[in-house]
C-alpha cells in the first residue's frame, strides 16, 4: 500500500544539460526585463492601443495550468483514488510554480517593477479585480506549501484537508483570473461566461499537462508507470474538460455573434483576422475536436502515445485559448460612435495590429527557464517522484 | 545515495547559526556604525536667517522633511489644496539640489525618484542650462 | 470623501484583504486628527464640446494641452499621448445623406469611471468635485486602467518624455499611465483648462467649462436646453463632457 518517492539522482550530463539550459534562459529573461524596465516598454509589442500583450496572455496560461495540476493532486486527497498518491507531491509542487510564474510575468510586464512590492500591499482597492487577486493569488501560494509539507509529512487528515481547500481555493482564483477580463466594459472582454471558460480550459491544459510530465518524468527516469493510469487520467478527465471547454466557448461566442449589441465584434472575433485562424485551426480543431475525437476513439483513446499525443494538442489549443482571451478585444475598437466609423488621425482609431517584440519572447522564455528550473533542481533535493506507479500497489 | 558531508546532523546548529548572522549583519552594523562614522553634516543654504520664514527648524526637517512632503502631496493630490509646500517651493531658497538633497541622500543612500518629473536642478545642470541659452543667444 | 477617510478606508480594506502589511497605513491616518477642510467638495466640474463652432484644422485645443501638461509626443502613433485628440467620422451607412464629420476626443470625466474602479492601487480616482485624477507616485503601470476605459481615452508613457515645456508642471516619468484631469492644477488655483483657454483665445469658443452643480453656470444652462449628448451614455459612466451638434 506504501508509496515510496525518491529523489532522482541527477548525475547524468542530459540532467546538468537540462539545468544548465533553463539557467541560461532564466538569464536571458532577467537581462530582457531589465533593459526593458530601464529604458521604457516602447521595446515590447505594445502599443497604446494594444496595452496587454504575450506577458499577460502567458500569465493567464500559467495560472489555468496550476488548477489542473491541483485538481490531479485532489484525486488522491480529495477523491480518495489511492492509486494517484504517487502523483499527488508532483502536482501540487508544479502547481505552486506555476501559479510563481503566472506572478512573474504579471510582475515582469509592470510600468515600475520598482513599485510593484509595495504599492499593491499598502493601497488597495477592494473593486478591483488586480486587487482582490493578489490577496487569492498569495493565498493560493501558501496553501500549496502547506498542502506539500503535509503530502511530505505524511500526515492523513491534514493532507485530507488542505487538499480539498486548495481544490477549492483554486477554482477561486482561476474565477478571479477570468474576471479580470470578464468584468470589463470592452465587448469582447465583457462576459459572465468568461470566469467558467476559464476554468474550464484551465482544468484541461493542466490535466493535459501533468499527462505530459508525469509520462515524461517517468520516461527520463525509467520508474514504472503503470499505463492504465495515463489511460484513465486522459479519457475520464481530459476528454470531459475538452468537452466542457468547447461547450462554454460555443456559447459564448453564439451569444456575442447573435445579440445586436455586440453582433459586429463577435464576428470580427470570429471571422475578422489572422485571430480568428488562431480561433478556429488552433483552438478549435486542434485544441478541442482533434484530442476529443482522439480520446473517444477506443483504439486512440487507450494507448499511451495517442493520450501523450492529445495531450500535447491540448496544451496547445488552450496556449491559443489564453492568447485569444487577451489580444483579440484590444485590437478591436470599441465602438464609440453606433453608426459611425472613425477614421485613423493621431492614434490608431480602428483595427490595430499586435507584434510580439523580441524582448517580450526573452521575458517568456526567462519565466519558463526559472520555473523548470525550480521542478529541475526540486526533483533532485526534494523526494517528489514516485518510485513507481502502479494501479494496485504491491503489498 | 552518497549523504552530504558539507551539512551533516552534527554541524547542522553551526550552520544555522551563520545563516541568522548573515541575515542579521546588516541590522546590527547600522545600529553600530555611530560608533566609527561621523553624523553627516546638514548643509542648509542659504545658511541665513531665511529657514525661519520656510517651514520647520532645522532639525525638524532633517528628520522629517519626507512626511511633510508626502503630506503635501496628498493634500495637493487628494484635496486638491494650492499653496502649501512644492518641491519648486524648496528650490525658491535652496538652489543647489545637489547641495540640498543629493548630498544627503547619496551619503545615506537613499535613492530619490523625483527628478525624472519635477523640475529641479543641480548646480551642474543650471550651469549647463545657462550655458546652453547664453550660447544660443 | 475626505483624504482621512480614504485613508482609513484603504487600511481597511489592506486589513481585509490580506491582513498583514496594514500598518503603514494605519499609523499614517491616525498621526494626527485635524479635519482637511476641501474646498472640492459641492462642485462638479464638466464641459460642453461645441462642435458645430469647432474649426476645421485648428489645433489651438491640443496644442495649448501640450504645452501646459508636457504631455509626451514622440512622433510615433504607438507611443504618443493625447490627452485631447480629432478625429474623422464617416458614416457607415451613407444613404441617410450623413456627411463626414470631426469629433473631438478626449478623456470623459465620468463620473462612474471604470479606471478609478480598476486601478489596484488607487492611484487613479475620483477628487470630489468629481476630476479623475492620476498619482503618478503611485502608479504601477499595470495598465489595467487603459484595459478598462471604453473610450481610449488613457494613455500609457511607453518612453521617456523628450520635451518639457512646462517647467512648473512635472513631467511623467515611462511606465505610468495617464489621462486628462480637466488640467486640476490650474483649476485649483483658481484658472480654468488650458485648452478652454486656448479656444477662447482663437475666438471659436467651442470648449465650455464650468460646475455641473451650479445651475446658473453656462455648462449647466447648455445642458438643460437639451441637445446635449454623451458618448455612449449606454455604458453607464456617466461622462462629464457633453456634446453640442454630435
Amino acid at each position: 500500500m506504501d508509496v515510496q518517492f525518491a529523489k532522482i539522482e541527477g548525475r547524468s550530463v542530459s540532467y546538468w544539460v537540462t539545468v544548465g539550459l533553463l539557467a541560461a534562459a532564466t538569464l536571458a529573461g532577467f537581462i530582457a526585463t531589465l533593459i526593458m524596465n530601464n529604458h521604457g516598454l516602447y521595446l515590447s509589442g505594445m502599443t497604446n492601443r494594444v496595452p496587454w500583450g504575450l506577458q499577460i496572455s502567458m500569465a493567464i496560461f500559467y495560472i489555468g495550468l496550476s488548477a489542473g495540476s491541483l485538481v490531479v493532486s485532489g484525486l488522491y486527497g480529495v477523491f480518495g483514488k489511492m492509486e494517484y498518491k504517487p502523483f499527488a507531491r508532483i502536482a501540487a509542487y508544479l502547481a505552486m510554480l506555476f501559479l510563481i510564474a503566472g506572478l512573474l510575468s504579471i510582475f515582469t510586464d509592470q510600468g515600475r517593477i520598482d513599485r510593484v512590492f509595495t504599492k499593491p500591499f499598502t493601497f488597495v482597492n477592494p473593486t478591483s479585480m488586480f486587487s482582490i487577486n493578489p490577496a487569492l493569488y498569495s493565498g493560493h501560494i501558501m496553501i500549496c506549501v502547506l498542502y506539500l509539507w503535509a503530502l511530505f509529512k505524511e500526515k492523513g487528515t491534514l493532507t485530507k484537508i488542505t487538499s480539498l481547500v486548495v481544490v477549492l481555493w483554486a477554482i477561486g482564483t482561476h474565477t478571479g483570473t477570468g474576471a479580470i477580463f470578464g468584468f470589463v466594459p470592452r465587448e469582447l472582454y465583457n462576459s459572465a461566461l468568461l470566469p467558467p471558460s476559464f476554468v474550464a480550459a484551465a482544468l484541461s491544459s493542466g490535466a493535459a499537462l501533468m499527462i505530459l510530465v508525469i509520462v515524461g518524468l517517468s520516461r527520463a527516469t525509467q520508474r514504472h508507470l503503470d499505463d492504465e493510469l495515463i489511460i484513465w487520467m486522459g479519457r475520464r478527465l481530459l476528454s470531459i474538460f475538452i468537452v466542457v471547454t468547447f461547450y462554454v466557448l460555443l456559447i459564448e461566442n453564439a451569444h456575442r455573434a447573435y445579440l445586436a449589441y455586440s453582433h459586429e465584434a463577435g464576428l470580427f472575433f470570429l471571422f475578422g483576422g489572422t485571430h480568428s485562424f488562431m480561433f478556429w485551426v488552433g483552438l478549435i480543431f486542434i485544441g478541442c475536436v482533434v484530442p476529443a475525437v482522439l480520446l473517444f476513439i477506443k483504439k486512440t483513446g487507450t494507448s499511451v502515445p495517442w493520450t501523450v499525443f492529445a495531450s500535447v494538442l491540448v496544451v496547445v489549443g488552450v496556449l491559443f485559448e489564453r492568447f485569444l482571451i487577451v489580444i483579440p478585444g484590444l485590437i478591436h475598437p470599441p465602438e464609440l460612435f453606433p453608426g459611425w466609423e472613425i477614421a485613423d488621425a493621431v492614434i490608431w482609431e480602428g483595427v490595430v495590429n499586435y507584434a510580439i517584440s523580441p524582448l517580450e519572447i526573452l521575458q517568456t522564455m526567462g519565466v519558463i527557464g526559472a520555473i523548470g528550473f525550480a521542478f529541475v533542481v526540486g526533483l533532485k533535493v526534494m523526494p517528489l517522484a514516485p518510485t513507481e506507479a502502479r494501479v494496485l500497489p504491491a503489498k | 545515495m552518497k549523504r552530504s558531508t558539507v551539512l551533516t546532523e552534527k554541524n547542522r546548529g553551526t550552520w544555522a547559526t551563520v545563516f541568522v548572522g548573515l541575515i542579521l549583519l546588516p541590522v546590527v552594523l547600522s545600529i553600530l556604525k555611530p560608533l566609527w562614522a561621523a553624523e553627516p553634516e546638514v548643509f542648509l543654504e542659504p545658511a541665513d536667517e531665511r529657514w525661519e520664514a520656510c517651514l520647520k527648524d532645522p532639525e525638524y526637517m532633517r528628520y522629517r522633511h519626507m512626511d511633510l512632503l508626502k503630506e503635501a502631496r496628498a493634500d495637493v493630490l487628494r484635496d486638491g489644496l494650492k499653496g502649501g509646500i512644492t518641491l519648486a517651493g524648496c528650490g525658491d531658497c535652496h538652489q543647489n539640489r545637489d547641495l540640498f538633497c543629493d548630498r544627503c541622500h547619496v551619503k545615506a543612500s537613499v535613492s530619490l525618484d523625483c527628478w525624472g518629473c519635477h523640475y529641479y536642478l543641480t548646480a551642474g545642470e543650471l550651469e549647463e542650462l545657462e550655458q546652453h541659452e547664453g550660447g544660443g543667444q | 470623501m475626505d483624504r482621512r477617510d480614504f485613508l482609513k478606508r484603504s487600511g481597511a480594506a489592506v486589513a481585509g484583504a490580506s491582513g498583514v502589511l496594514s500598518l503603514p497605513v494605519l499609523s499614517s491616518c491616525t498621526a494626527e486628527e485635524t479635519e482637511v477642510a476641501s474646498n472640492l467638495r459641492g462642485t462638479k466640474w464638466g464641459m460642453v464640446i461645441d462642435l458645430n463652432r469647432c474649426r476645421e484644422d485648428c489645433t489651438e485645443c491640443m496644442d495649448a494641452c501640450r504645452q501646459e501638461n508636457n504631455v509626451a509626443y514622440h512622433g510615433d502613433r504607438r507611443w504618443d499621448v493625447h490627452w485631447i485628440r480629432k478625429a474623422t467620422l464617416h458614416p457607415k451607412d451613407e444613404s441617410a445623406g450623413l456627411e463626414e464629420k470631426e469629433v473631438l476626443l478626449m478623456c470623459n470625466q465620468c463620473d462612474n469611471p471604470p479606471c478609478a474602479q480598476v486601478c489596484p492601487v488607487q492611484a487613479t480616482y475620483k477628487r470630489l468635485d468629481g476630476i479623475v485624477v492620476v498619482d503618478h507616485h503611485r502608479c504601477i503601470g499595470c495598465r489595467y486602467c487603459m484595459i478598462a476605459c471604453p473610450y481610449n481615452a488613457r494613455f500609457f508613457n511607453w518612453k521617456e518624455n523628450p520635451d518639457w515645456p512646462n517647467k512648473g508642471y512635472p513631467r511623467r516619468s515611462h511606465g505610468v499611465a495617464e489621462s486628462c484631469h480637466f488640467c486640476s492644477h490650474l483649476l485649483d488655483g483658481g484658472g480654468r483648462p488650458a485648452c478652454v483657454e486656448a479656444c477662447e483665445r482663437s475666438g471659436a469658443r467651442a470648449l465650455v467649462f464650468g460646475d455641473l452643480n451650479d445651475p446658473e453656470s453656462e455648462v449647466s444652462q447648455l445642458v438643460a436646453a437639451g441637445g446635449a449628448k454623451r458618448i455612449r451614455e449606454d455604458f453607464g459612466t456617466r461622462p462629464k463632457v457633453y456634446y453640442l451638434g454630435l
